[in-house]
């Protein structure tokens, strides 16, 4: 879906950056979107991330960040608590994205 | 409706109205848990405390909640075991439900909202008939993933309730091009999802 919405919006997507820090997402704000969600399951204190996610996407953005992670904080729990497994189409069609951020042991579990 | 004063930006009302609707919903009787079931199973989100449910059902609970990367089937099916597969749904549910409203909360680093009181009743019974394992721990609806709470419905309408104003509604997930304006856009939003999913080492 990620690589779906990048290319619907024309963005030059890399995706090996949700895996790679060192990578830039090539999606507006996506820097500051990925050091937000580090810091709020890496560490105690979001503030300065917060802050400057806020700078870039604006309040509303920041309150959309906010409820998308929520949303998957949510939906990763349900995923792993009834075990609905990934199709095999999927797994077929993200093979590239799978080898790109290592995803195989995720796989197995 | 929940309000909040102590955020850093205004929140959509939407968001505050569905989590109002959730801890309303949450304070309730289950389908096989009593409303008091109901709040330890939140608070044991929260916290080391132990519940009063059977062992491998508070154990799912915790690990769930803190590891759900380390969730496997035999957890569930252990819970199961020591109680009923509805009563495993209920949790689940709880737990996803729970662990998304205090998430929005961290996320804008507000404190989190109190649980809270149960209220008087007897748990509904609603549970559904002719559901099986689909190679999942629990038997679930067919299709995606929304509808893998389908053995308690009750459970599955409370999750989409706050899907669609944390995320998107499931129609809105059609549209590739989905943007809230002013507010993110699609792949600005599927940037975070898919990190988050990497932290708790989660292909979905």
């Amino acid at each position: 879906m990620l690589r779906a919405s990048s290319l619907a919006f024309g963005y030059d997507l890399d995706v090996r950056a949700v895996g790679d820090r060192t990578v830039d997402p090539g999606v507006p704000g996506g820097v500051a979107i990925l050091d937000f969600v580090d810091a709020l399951l890496l560490r105690d204190d979001a503030d300065h991330e917060r802050r400057v996610l806020q700078d870039q996407v604006g309040s509303e953005g920041l309150v959309d960040a906010s409820g998308v992670f929520a949303n998957f904080q949510m939906m990763n729990r349900l995923a792993e608590g009834t075990g609905i497994p990934v199709p095999g189409a999927v797994i077929d069609r993200e093979a590239d994205l799978i080898e790109a951020l290592g995803l195989h042991s995720i796989l197995k579990n | 409706m929940f309000q909040f004063d102590d955020a850093p930006v205004p929140v959509r009302d939407d968001i505050g109205a569905a989590y109002g609707r959730e801890w309303a919903y949450l304070a309730a009787p289950g389908a096989s848990l009593s409303s008091a079931e109901r709040i330890e199973v939140a608070g044991r989100t929260r916290t080391d405390e132990a519940t009063s449910l059977p062992d491998a059902v508070d154990s799912l609970v915790d690990r769930l909640a803190r590891d759900p990367g380390s969730v496997s089937e035999s957890h569930v099916r252990a819970a199961v075991d020591d109680s009923n597969e509805p009563t495993v749904v209920e949790v689940i549910g709880i737990v996803c439900r729970v662990s998304a409203v205090d998430s929005f909360h961290k996320a804008l680093g507000v404190p989190l909202p109190p649980l809270p009181d149960p209220r008087a009743g007897h748990p509904t019974g609603e549970i559904a008939e002719g559901l099986k394992r689909r190679r999942t721990h629990i038997p679930v609806g067919p299709g995606p993933i929304p509808n893998t709470l389908d053995l308690v419905p009750a459970e599955g309408r409370a999750l989409e309730a706050i899907h669609g104003p944390q995320y998107m509604t499931y129609d809105e997930m059609d549209d590739d091009r989905f943007a809230r304006e002013p507010g993110l856009n699609r792949a600005q939003m599927e940037l975070i999802s898919s990190r988050t999913s990497l932290h708790n080492q989660c292909f979905y």
